[in-house]
């Protein structure tokens, strides 16, 4: 804890002293952002911006890690269902974000449909991955000791697969929201007229660099939040059981 | 009632049973002995449906199967009360009435207090005695027990192998009883096969039970 304040404080301090240093139009101070961010908050804008991102994030990863975690129980389940995936998952890990956005602003225009449609294609083979890794690490002899005692699909499910994969899917979702932050703002930075990326985009272009800055800070406040108030708690909870000495 | 007809089973190149028979009458006990590695657990295995024989056949009564393996095998993620309770739920009983039932057992096998604790916190030889819980809690038709007490203390086992005789006694339970100790295969069994090194099965003549074990007991003496 002691360590990561420390760190916090060195990313200020070297932040501070970078901005003395270069030209007052590409670089913000820590006050002067934070100025930018007050006037921000102040009116509207932040939270419009803020509300029609978050929106887009939502969805997007809902829709991708529900696809993913699909895929990765047929695929787990079922040989061929893995081998006809692998395809797919290759060529979604392998095309460049910038290609997706680009293709998928040609199909659907600017605006929601593009950023939620990147968001998901861009989460989906992380949480296919992860997926297959977790139930293929569930404990076979747990597994036969369900269907020598007649666990129904529906037990051995709940019983032992969703809570013998829960680490790793964890691991994936938390992998998958830090890459669909990272789509979100890429799709709106070149495929929407809206959104925290967009609002970033349009502060550069007029040279408003403590503006530039305040978007940031608003992102990874948005990142923070999803992390400590979403992912950890939910994690504590699907893992509780292991808190006792293994 | 377990019937095996001409069973041979490999696995890859490796043949541990070639042509096995073996009956076993309804509410019987029989006892398995034999060296590690001869196929024990493979026998058992093969009743339970577990493992698939390559020629032959294997009938076994329809309904509940105890199986207490040779670890464990219980649920990391879940108390030694549900772990007991899951595997009710699984054979139709309600939640509550299978949560009540599971604490009557794991009482029985003298883990009371212990209800709430994780298979993690448990020494083994309770583990093992939460999976002897969920095995005749279910009230089995057949029980296949693969060393049960190999983890219990001399005390705790004679309590648990006089359970085992009453619930023997109750119900309608046959029994496949696999152990590394004759003679307390010969406390339970009604009859004992042995697994040879050839691996074929013998049976042993258990007229006179006290020389049986009189002469595995100084076979043993005389490595003494
Ligand atoms: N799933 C498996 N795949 C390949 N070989 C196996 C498998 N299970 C068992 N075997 C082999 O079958 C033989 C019999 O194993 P088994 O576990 O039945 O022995 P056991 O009599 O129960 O031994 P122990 O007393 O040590 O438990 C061994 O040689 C083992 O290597
Ligand atoms: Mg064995």
């Amino acid at each position: 804890m002691l360590f990561s304040i420390l760190g916090a404080v060195a990313i200020l301090v070297l932040w501070e002293v970078l901005s003395l240093y270069v030209n007052r139009a590409i670089m913000a101070s820590p006050a002067e952002t934070a100025v930018a961010l007050a006037r921000l908050a102040w009116g509207s804008t932040l939270w419009v911006q803020l509300l029609i991102t978050l929106k887009r994030l939502v969805i997007g990863l809902a829709v991708g890690a529900g696809v993913g975690l699909i895929m990765g129980v047929l695929a787990g389940l079922d040989e061929r269902a893995r081998s006809f995936f692998e395809p797919v998952r290759w060529v979604g890990m392998t095309i460049p974000a910038v290609i997706l956005v680009g293709l998928s602003m040609l199909w659907f225009g600017l605006g929601d449909f593009t950023v939620i449609f990147m968001v998901a294609l861009i989460v989906i083979p992380t949480v296919y991955i992860n997926t297959l890794s977790g139930i293929q690490g569930v404990d076979g002899r747990l597994v036969e000791m369900g269907r020598v005692y007649r666990f129904s699909r529906r037990l051995l499910l709940t019983e032992i697969y969703a809570p013998g994969m829960a680490m790793p899917v964890m691991a994936g979702l938390t992998l998958a929201t830090g890459l669909g932050v990272r789509a979100v703002v890429l799709a709106e930075v070149l495929g929407a007229m809206s959104g925290i990326g967009h609002a970033f985009t349009r502060a550069m272009s007029l040279l408003e660099a403590p503006e530039m800055f305040a978007w940031v800070v608003v992102l990874l406040a948005l990142m923070a939040v999803i992390e400590f108030g979403v992912l950890r708690p939910l994690k504590r909870r699907v893992t509780r059981w292991r808190k006792v000495p293994q | 009632m377990i019937r095996l007809e001409h069973v041979t089973k490999r696995f890859d190149s490796l043949e541990v049973f070639r042509d096995l028979s073996l009956h076993v009458a309804d509410n019987q006990i029989v006892g398995v002995v034999g060296p590690s590695g001869s196929g024990k657990t493979t026998l058992l295995k093969l009743v339970a449906g577990m493992v698939q024989a390559d020629e032959g056949t294997i009938a076994v009564d329809p309904g509940a199967i105890g199986y207490v393996f040779q670890e464990p095998r219980l649920l990391p993620w879940r108390t030694s009360l549900d772990n007991v309770a899951a595997t009710l739920r699984a054979r139709g009983w309600e939640k509550t009435e299978a949560r009540e039932r599971a604490a009557a057992w794991i009482e029985r096998v003298g883990l009371k207090g212990f209800e709430d604790y994780h298979p993690a916190e448990l020494s083994g030889g309770m583990a093992q005695r939460v999976s002897i819980a969920r095995a005749f809690a279910v009230d089995p038709r057949v029980l296949l027990l693969d060393e049960p007490f190999s983890n219990v203390d001399l005390a705790l086992k004679d309590s648990l192998m006089e359970i085992l005789q009453r619930i023997i006694r109750e119900g309608q339970t046959t029994v496949m009883y696999v152990t590394h100790d004759l003679t307390e295969a010969l406390r339970l069994a009604d009859r004992i096969v042995e697994i040879t090194p050839e691996r074929r099965l013998r049976e042993l003549d258990l007229s006179d039970r006290r020389a049986v074990a009189a002469e595995w007991l100084s076979a043993s003496l005389g490595k003494l």
